[in-house]
């Protein structure tokens, strides 16, 4: 069993972590002293109000930024211990991004986007177009391949993000809001892309609004002044 | 690494042709300027060098150091030459001496210049038509095309020589025959160009005096080359100063050509600072366009080092795209320019402002090459200093 | 006696002379400051000019002082080793060629009215046949040699406008685009495309104008250390570089036109329907 699969390794563990932002008008605190533990397979949402730290824990979690204080290791790997390059190394490996605003690159075609990170970790052509063909077809977007950004819809587009943050296989999949561009009909149709991410063994943190987003994960952090408040499973 | 920025910058541009489309102009047309000056800044001396070597003689002696033609004359130029004959170094030796005379239906306030030599000597002017050798007029007057063409002068016309020596004097008239129509060497496109023996020369003037405004030499290769005939002179004649075609292409190059020269160093500055700022400023624009599909990539593994070296490749892209591009604009440019340039009043007909050197195309490459990096340091300095938690954040809220 | 000045082809010998009174009753000479500073002469000091480089036929003068040559544009890049005589004691250095002692050059008449230059040279030359008399002013080689030298810098700017203007339209298209949201925005509530035209087209000519004026104030600024850095390189008064009334005219209206047609382009490719339907949805 190799390490990442190892169910008594954590995919992402915080322990005791701070963020504070040095503004003009004085520090502020996004995160106090926070622990949480993603397990692999786990389904996690985080809720609470706008400004209440959730982002910027799910940013700690994928390695994206630095707690002031605390430790973050991934797959048992204490994140501060590595440098930046070694820290893009892990992101494109092991940890996949969901953003609310899809951040699609948009002179590249559906799957050209989702291409490019496997290009990028040195997968071999054939390969990396089979699995972006899969990629599409498991998002429902088979047909859309070659369509870009500006020709697809909302939806359509965070499903082409889903896609390209699962390009190279991640155990950790990220996810900021991702429901919060789309309407209600198509924002359960993505909800349901995560459900079904997760059933076959991808653990999930989304950090969301919507509360029957939140609802379909197994455990629920709520956040409130940059501390978690409760958890609920 | 490279190869992967260099696939995803080249489909990046490919995919946005009106964007490549406006940057490839730009640098086409500044980088065109860049190769142009480059050319200028040699062409005039490769011109002048192929010149001067065509003429057969590769050292000129002449009596002071401050003016290769216009100092003061050497005298007893009979006794020097024939002392400059015995040299093993030297192969052959000319004497000119310049004069300006009017002739009969000379256009109004234009001179011929008549150049006085040793006819039996190798001469620096290639016959185009007529002969020496054959002809057994008195006094053969060798003439260039112009002075053909608006005297209507050919082969056998006589002519009368009136001397310019100052308002003072009244030479009597010289009569002589076209013996040949010759193309000098030097000659501006609309030079009104004679030649005939140093005695006719000296005639025009009534003067006898032996002298001469230069000597020309032709160096034995066998013993020496040029610097050996040089040295030879200095050794012989102490009062004269000889230089090698290579020292005169030196010595104009310092002085009567180093206007282009810095003209050309000055547009090449600019141009190239101007460049450099226009890409700079287009790529840093592009970026801060990108900020939020940086830090998503950025999010998803890319590294600082592979985001840089994306916006490397295409600066690189954009400026090797235009560069190459540049090469044959430019030369199209050049003539346009050249033209221009050679209707300054006294340039030899077959002198070049802008010259085709391997050596022009490398370092308008090594030049654009630098340009790439330079203007895209800023541009990666922004995507390496960029926050990625923060700017996912910040374009989220705009 | 009227103080002649030639300039003549010589050879120039320092020389100590013997004795004060000797040296004082020698002619005297003005020294270019060039000459002056390379054969390292002092004001007093005896020196021989030959036209020969045998020194044949030399002359002695006293170095009475140093010149700043007149600067010449046609030969700014030669080192002027020059001195000058009076006239009588330049026919002592006349080539013997024939020519008269008693012959001139030239004749330099400073007019009264300068505007009556013309009118004077045609006189001279009706009065004295074979004389030749023409205004300073009028065109000779040297403004052949101008004009030319002016044709080619203006080639050289058309280039580089050419290649800015398309540097200025890459820019502008990307700065509208940015604001493609509020151009669409803009256009949902009631504005017509001839009034945005209008507005894009106004901040063109703002900005070329901004950048024009700029230009001219980094060009006046940069005039000197030009001129400095030229008149040390060629040892030279000659001012380079002079930005003057119809250059800055010139150069303006080069640039408010380019920013225009820039603006004008980048307006359009904003403003079509294709591109707002795209924001649209």
């Amino acid at each position: 069993m190799s390490e990442s699969q190892n169910p008594e390794i954590s995919a992402v563990k915080a322990h005791d972590i701070s963020r504070v932002f040095e503004m003009p008008a004085g520090p502020v605190h996004a995160l106090r002293r926070v622990s949480v533990t993603v397990r692999p397979g786990d389904y996690v949402s985080v809720v609470g109000p706008s400004g209440c730290g959730k982002s910027t824990l799910l940013h700690l979690l994928g390695c994206i930024d630095v707690p002031t204080t605390g430790s973050v290791l991934v797959n048992g790997i204490d994140v501060s211990t590595l440098s930046d390059a070694e820290r893009s190394a892990l992101r494109l490996r092991h940890i996949g991004f969901v953003f609310q605003r899809f951040f699609l690159l948009p002179m590249l075609t559906a799957s050209e986007n989702v291409e490019l990170p496997q290009a990028e970790a040195g997968v071999a052509r054939a390969e990396r177009r089979a699995r972006t063909r899969e990629l599409l077809e498991y998002v429902g977007l088979a047909d859309r391949a070659s369509h870009r950004p500006a020709e697809l819809s909302g939806g359509e587009m965070q499903r082409v993000a889903i896609a390209r943050a699962l390009a190279n296989g991640p155990t950790l999949l990220l996810a900021d809001e991702p429901t919060g561009e789309l309407d209600q009909s198509t924002g359960a149709q993505i909800a349901s892309l995560f459900d079904r991410l997760n059933a076959d063994g991808t653990a999930l943190v989304i950090v969301t609004h919507d509360p029957d987003v939140a609802a379909r994960a197994r455990r629920t952090l709520r956040m409130r002044d940059g501390e978690i408040v409760e958890e609920s499973a | 690494m490279i190869g992967r920025a260099i696939a995803f910058a080249w489909l990046r541009v490919r995919r946005e042709p009106g964007r490549l489309a406006l940057g490839v102009i730009g640098v086409t047309a500044i980088g065109a300027l860049l190769f142009d000056m480059l050319l200028l800044s040699n062409g005039l001396l490769v011109s002048f060098r192929e010149r001067l070597d065509r003429s057969g003689f590769d050292v000129r002696a002449v009596a002071s150091e401050s003016a290769v033609i216009a100092g003061p004359p050497i005298e007893d130029a009979s006794r020097k030459l024939a002392a400059l004959r015995g040299e093993p170094s030297i192969a052959a030796v000319q004497r000119v001496r310049l004069g300006s005379a009017d002739i009969a239906g000379t256009p109004p306030g234009r001179h011929v210049t008549v150049a006085g030599v040793d006819l039996a000597a190798p001469v620096p002017w290639t016959i185009l038509e007529g002969g020496m050798a054959s002809s057994n007029i008195p006094e053969p007057l060798i003439i260039n095309r112009n002075l053909s063409r608006v005297l209507h002068l050919t082969i056998g016309s006589p002519v009368v020589l009136n001397g310019r020596c100052g308002s003072g004097s009244r030479p009597l008239p010289v009569d002589a025959t076209v013996a040949a129509i010759a193309e000098f060497e030097n000659d501006a496109s609309d030079a009104l160009t004679a030649a005939s023996s140093s005695s006719l020369v000296g005639a025009l003037c009534g003067e006898r005096a032996d002298e001469a405004d230069m000597l020309l030499i032709q160096s034995n290769p066998a013993r020496g080359g040029p610097n050996a005939a040089a040295a030879a002179v200095r050794t012989r004649l102490p009062g004269l100063h000889a230089l090698t075609n290579d020292q005169i292409v030196d010595r104009f190059s310092r002085v009567e050509f180093s206007y282009f020269r810095q003209l050309s160093s000055v547009l090449t500055a600019v141009t190239l600072f101007f460049g450099l700022l226009l890409i700079a400023v287009l790529l840093t624009v592009s970026v801060n366009q990108q900020l939020g599909e940086i830090a998503a990539l950025r999010a998803l593994g890319f590294s600082r080092a592979r985001v840089m070296a994306g916006v490397l490749c295409e600066s690189a892209l954009l400026i090797g795209i235009g560069g190459i591009a540049a090469i044959p604009v430019g030369g199209l440019l050049s003539l346009w320019l050249d033209a221009i340039l050679r209707s300054l009043p006294g340039i030899p007909a077959d002198a070049r402002f802008f010259v085709f050197t391997t050596h022009a195309v490398l370092v308008h490459a090594a030049l654009l090459g630098a340009g790439a990096v330079l203007a895209a340091v800023y541009p990666m300095r922004l995507v390496a200093a960029l926050p990625i938690a923060t700017t996912l954040r910040r374009e989220v809220v705009s | 006696m009227a103080a002649i000045l030639i300039v003549c082809i010589a050879t120039v010998t320092p020389f100590a002379a013997s004795t004060a009174r000797a040296q004082a009753a020698l002619p005297e000479i003005l020294v270019s400051r060039q000459l002056f500073e390379r054969e390292h002469l002092r004001v007093g000091q005896t020196v021989e000019l030959a036209r020969t480089e045998t020194g044949k036929g030399a002359a002695r003068f006293r170095v009475a002082g140093v010149y700043e040559p007149t600067p010449d544009p046609m030969r700014f890049a030669q080192e002027r080793l020059e001195v000058r005589l009076h006239l009588g004691d330049a026919a002592v250095l006349l080539p013997a060629d024939g020519s008269s002692p008693r012959s001139l050059t030239s004749i330099n008449a400073a007019l009264r009215r300068s505007a009556d230059a013309t009118g004077f040279s045609s006189d001279v030359e009706r009065r004295l046949p074979g004389i030749s008399a023409r205004s300073t002013s009028a065109p000779d080689e040297r403004t052949s040699t101008f004009t030319v030298l002016d044709r080619f810098h203006l080639a050289i700017a058309v280039v580089t406008i050419v290649g800015s203007g398309a540097f200025l339209l890459a820019l502008m298209v990307m700065l509208v685009d940015e604001r493609r949201e509020t151009v669409a925005t803009l256009r949902l509530i009631g504005l017509t495309r001839r009034r945005l035209v209008a507005q894009i087209l106004v901040e063109g000519a703002l900005i070329a104008a901004a950048g024009a004026a700029f230009g001219l104030l980094f060009a006046v600024a940069a005039e000197p250390a030009f001129n400095r850095f030229f008149q040390w390189r060629y040892d030279t008064a000659l001012v380079f570089v002079r930005v003057t009334p119809a250059i800055a005219a010139r150069c303006v209206l080069m640039a408010i036109p380019v920013g225009l047609a820039a603006s004008g382009i980048a307006g359009w490719t904003i403003l079509r329907r294709r591109s707002l339907l795209r924001v649209a949805r």
